[in-house]
């Protein structure tokens, strides 16, 4: 029945692929013999949702137990939005284009903060409430895991279930205990008493939060004494032996990152002090090369991708780099399967390395100095001089690449004009570098691409308890940068200041905000991550409306001692190292990477039992 | 090097995907039957695969076709097993056979489409109606369709007579709620006729009371002229 109606509808939207599911790879299971439907929901569109690798290890993970049947769920384009609407029809899964609201679980990665008025459009338009109290007995579960799940607090009232760290182990416990718990006939309430200690798991309707007259926390309070006071993330201790998948769903649209995904570590040792990614996902754990090649194997036969990326947060850092690309480029170049390498640090080793596995095309170079002067650097911790950079450029150049990318950060904490003026300067001397390099050796037609993106302080990293800059500020910072940096070689493109300062808001929020996501959803926010369709004055009503100030949440600097939002959760690293990363911060001392020697940040201690 | 057509069907769930996703769908498929393909020279390398037509999305079809090149010599009914054992739902291999790697480009041999169309209807209407409607249209001197096109911002409106490209039209199928017609037109570089454009061409000049964006084509075949008759790809000695 629903078949039929999908196929008038598909005649009916753009890009209509995105809706039949149906790809090389995807599981469908007979829904008879299955115990266990698992709805694995990305809020944003297909193309989006399908790049992410943590969901192809998930789907393929799930499918692999009998009788567990793991669906795709994504956030419909306005256009099919507004027909499932018009026709009463609900958000259907991929697979089985069935209702989600039949499904066991649905379980919603966070990916970003800016995604979750479209996890609330999901969930009504598959017909489920929102909020977790106005659920009943028949509805699914709803869990979420993710980066931004490391502060869940503004979801506390919709997301009945957060899974906290990686969740190849944990997702698995949680299912054993649903088994039971579905055999039993109890209510769904019992279910969660079930689950509440297993490390990973939290459970928001469990806990109680008390504010003070100031608006800050006075107390986060268990309902009952017998509730985990903290809540530890989970990891997968041994890379090689933890559950990677032998193929990948190969998409028929183009999506955002389409080839072949293996992971060759997890974690980052470099300490940035900006970057929530760098703390949460510690200790740093790779996988063997041996493994990477097994797993490489397996998916490029299963797949049929013409390229492979190595994934990770920062390839440079892979130990056997080298000989691995080497390995792959024997293995793989005759069959003309490209190779891909994303954030690599590019020292004059990486770029030999990618003349070898880009004999062809000279695209574009990227680099990340994140900061204009040596002083704020430091201050970030990104350990890049101005030297790496320039000498970088000038072989780059000599090796013919003509289109260079610098990102920046601009609203870093004790950021002056000074830090303004510094990355005008280091985009001129980029343009003077090229200028150097001989006319025979360089190819014509420079292009210097400067983008600044306005800094967000995130929740456990050692700029937590930081105020991020008004919007007002980064506007003029943004238009000062754009009257500095007028050449011919020289473009520069910035990011909408409203859209940060919302994801400031979530990124720190605590439950309070849940209201305000509900407001701004029913006034019609939705795809917020989307320039186009990200309507500011809705939000601003639906803060007023609440009678809450955003301001108090991404403009306040917070002293050490205030309660955060998020100080129940226990990602390994301790508060006390983000503390001490502040105080070095403030006067601009680095932190060596932790690779040479342990620099404290406490992960070592309970979490993996010894040295990472 | 060996050249293969082959045909192949794009229906069900498959109609929706372009022409680009077809390409990469079959470049990856032949990849996994571990097919050996000839690759392109020069800084990009591609396989070589070259299709017949580019089908529109919304368009189903049991008569498509591409000739690729392969490294290795394959016998027919393994490469058809293999390919097919890779391909997803929808989307099949029929028929195939090695060609001269010398022969005419597919896409340069085109000229006609056979199909068939579901014309769903508002209201609905006698047999006899269509019948006449169609015995009326065909009886036209010539159909002239406005065509506009853009050149440079300049807007140019031009009326072609497409009574020529339409070489066959009939009903096969009558409810009164619809009505399927089968038709032979234009397809290729040297003239090219849409079923879709025909079919509201059709309801514009008869007042046929069609559901214009519920008309749904299924193609059966593509075709060459070979001494005034039409022939499939796989048919002429090539």
């Amino acid at each position: 029945m629903h078949r039929i109606n999908l196929d008038t509808l598909l005649y009916q939207v753009e890009k209509p692929a995105r809706y039949i599911g149906n790809e090389v790879n995807s599981i469908v299971k007979n829904l008879d013999t299955i115990s266990i439907r698992f709805g694995f929901a990305f809020p944003d569109v297909y193309e989006v949702g399908m790049s992410h690798l943590g969901m192809h290890i998930l789907y393929n993970l799930l499918n692999d137990q009998e009788d567990v049947f793991c669906e795709r769920i994504f956030a419909p384009w306005i256009d099919m939005e507004e027909l499932l609407k018009k026709e009463g029809m609900p958000l259907f899964t991929l697979e089985t284009h069935s209702p989600i609201k039949d499904l066991d679980f649905i379980g919603f990665t966070l990916q970003y903060e800016l995604s979750y008025s479209n996890l609330l459009n999901m969930l009504a338009l598959g017909h489920i409430p929102i909020k977790s109290s106005q659920r009943g007995e028949d509805d699914p579960f709803i869990i979420a895991g993710g980066p931004c799940a490391y502060n869940p607090e503004p979801l506390a009232d919709i997301v009945d279930i957060f899974v906290l760290g990686e969740a190849e182990e944990v997702i698995l416990e949680i299912l054993d205990k649903y088994r039971q718990w579905k055999s039993s006939g109890k209510l769904k309430a019992e279910f969660l008493e079930s689950i509440v200690h297993i490390q990973g798991v939290y459970i928001p309707s469990f806990y109680e939060v008390k504010y003070k007259d100031d608006g800050t926390i006075q107390e986060f309070i268990p309902k009952k004494t017998s509730y985990p006071q903290k809540i530890s993330k989970r990891i997968v201790k041994n890379l090689d032996e933890a559950y990677y998948p032998q193929k990948m769903i190969v998409p028929f649209i183009d999506i955002v990152h389409d080839r072949a995904m293996v992971e060759i570590f997890r974690g980052c040792t470099r300490g940035c002090r900006f970057c929530q990614a760098g703390m949460i996902y510690r200790p740093i754990r790779e996988r063997s090369a041996y493994t990477v090649k097994e797993l490489a194997h397996r998916l490029i036969k299963n797949t049929g991708y013409e390229e492979l990326s190595l994934a990770s947060l920062s390839t440079s850092d892979y130990s056997s780099l080298y000989p691995l690309v080497r390995d792959l480029i024997d293995q793989y170049g005759e069959k003309k399967v490209g190779l891909s390498l994303p954030s690599l640090r590019l020292d004059s080793f990486s770029l030999q390395l990618i003349e070898e596995i880009q004999k062809i095309r000279k695209t574009g170079l990227t680099f990340a100095p994140e900061a204009g002067t040596q002083r704020l650097r430091d201050v970030i911790n990104k350990g890049v001089t101005e030297d790496d950079l320039m000498q970088a450029m000038e072989n780059a150049f000599s090796l013919g690449w003509n289109h260079v990318k610098l990102y920046f950060m601009i609203g870093l904490p004790t950021e002056t004009y000074e830090d303004l003026d510094g990355i005008v300067d280091l985009a001129y001397k980029v343009v003077d570098t090229y200028y150097k390099v001989p006319k025979e050796k360089r190819s014509r037609g420079l292009s210097v691409t400067i983008s600044t993106s306005s800094f967000v302080p995130k929740a456990f990293t050692p700029f937590q308890w930081e105020a991020q800059d008004a919007t007002e500020i980064l506007k003029e910072k943004q238009a000062y940068l754009k009257s500095k940096l007028r050449h011919k070689n020289i473009k520069y493109n910035y990011h909408d200041t409203e859209t940060s300062f919302l994801e400031g808001v979530f990124a720190r929020g605590d439950r309070r905000l849940g209201d305000v996501l509900v407001k701004a959803w029913q006034a019609g926010c939705k795809f917020d991550g989307w320039q186009d369709y990200f309507q500011y004055d809705k939000w601003w009503k639906a803060f007023e409306d609440c009678n809450i100030d955003p301001h108090f949440y991404a403009n306040r600097k917070r002293n050490c001692d205030e309660i955060l939002p998020w100080d129940h959760i226990q990602i390994g690293v301790t508060k006390k190292y983000l503390i001490k990363e502040n105080e070095k911060a403030q006067q601009g001392l680095l932190t060596r990477d932790c690779r040479m020697n342990c620099t404290g940040c406490g992960i070592n201690e309970g979490f993996i039992g010894g040295a990472c | 090097m060996y050249k293969l057509r082959i045909r192949f069907t794009k229906t069900d769930f498959m109609k929706f995907i372009s022409h680009l996703d077809l390409l990469r769908l079959m470049e990856r498929a032949l990849r996994r039957a571990d097919i050996k393909l000839v690759f392109s020279q020069g800084f990009n390398p591609h396989p070589k695969i070259a299709f017949a037509t580019a089908v529109p999305i919304g368009l189903s079809s049991e008569g498509e076709y591409m000739d690729i090149e392969i490294e290795e010599k394959v016998d027919i009914p393994s490469f058809i097993h293999r390919l097919n054992g890779q391909l997803p739902k929808g989307i099949r291999v029929v028929a195939c056979k090695y060609i001269d790697h010398r022969a005419t480009a597919l896409m340069a041999m085109i000229d006609a489409s056979a199909y068939i169309a579901k014309c769903v209807l508002e209201h609905p209407v006698e047999e006899g109606d269509v019948k006449k409607w169609l015995a009326q249209f065909m009886a036209q001197e010539e159909i002239l369709l406005c065509k506009t096109t853009h050149k440079k911002n300049r807007e140019t409106k031009k009326e072609i007579n497409i009574k020529p490209y339409i070489y066959h039209m009939d009903l096969v199928q009558y409810d009164p709620l619809y009505f399927i017609l089968k038709m032979t037109l234009a397809t290729g570089s040297k003239g090219n006729l849409k079923p879709e454009i025909l079919i509201e061409k059709f309801r514009e000049c008869t007042g046929a009371p069609i559901l214009s964006d519920q008309v749904r084509v299924h193609r059966l075949d593509l075709y060459t002229f070979m001494d005034d008759k039409l022939v499939t790809p796989l048919e002429i000695n090539a």
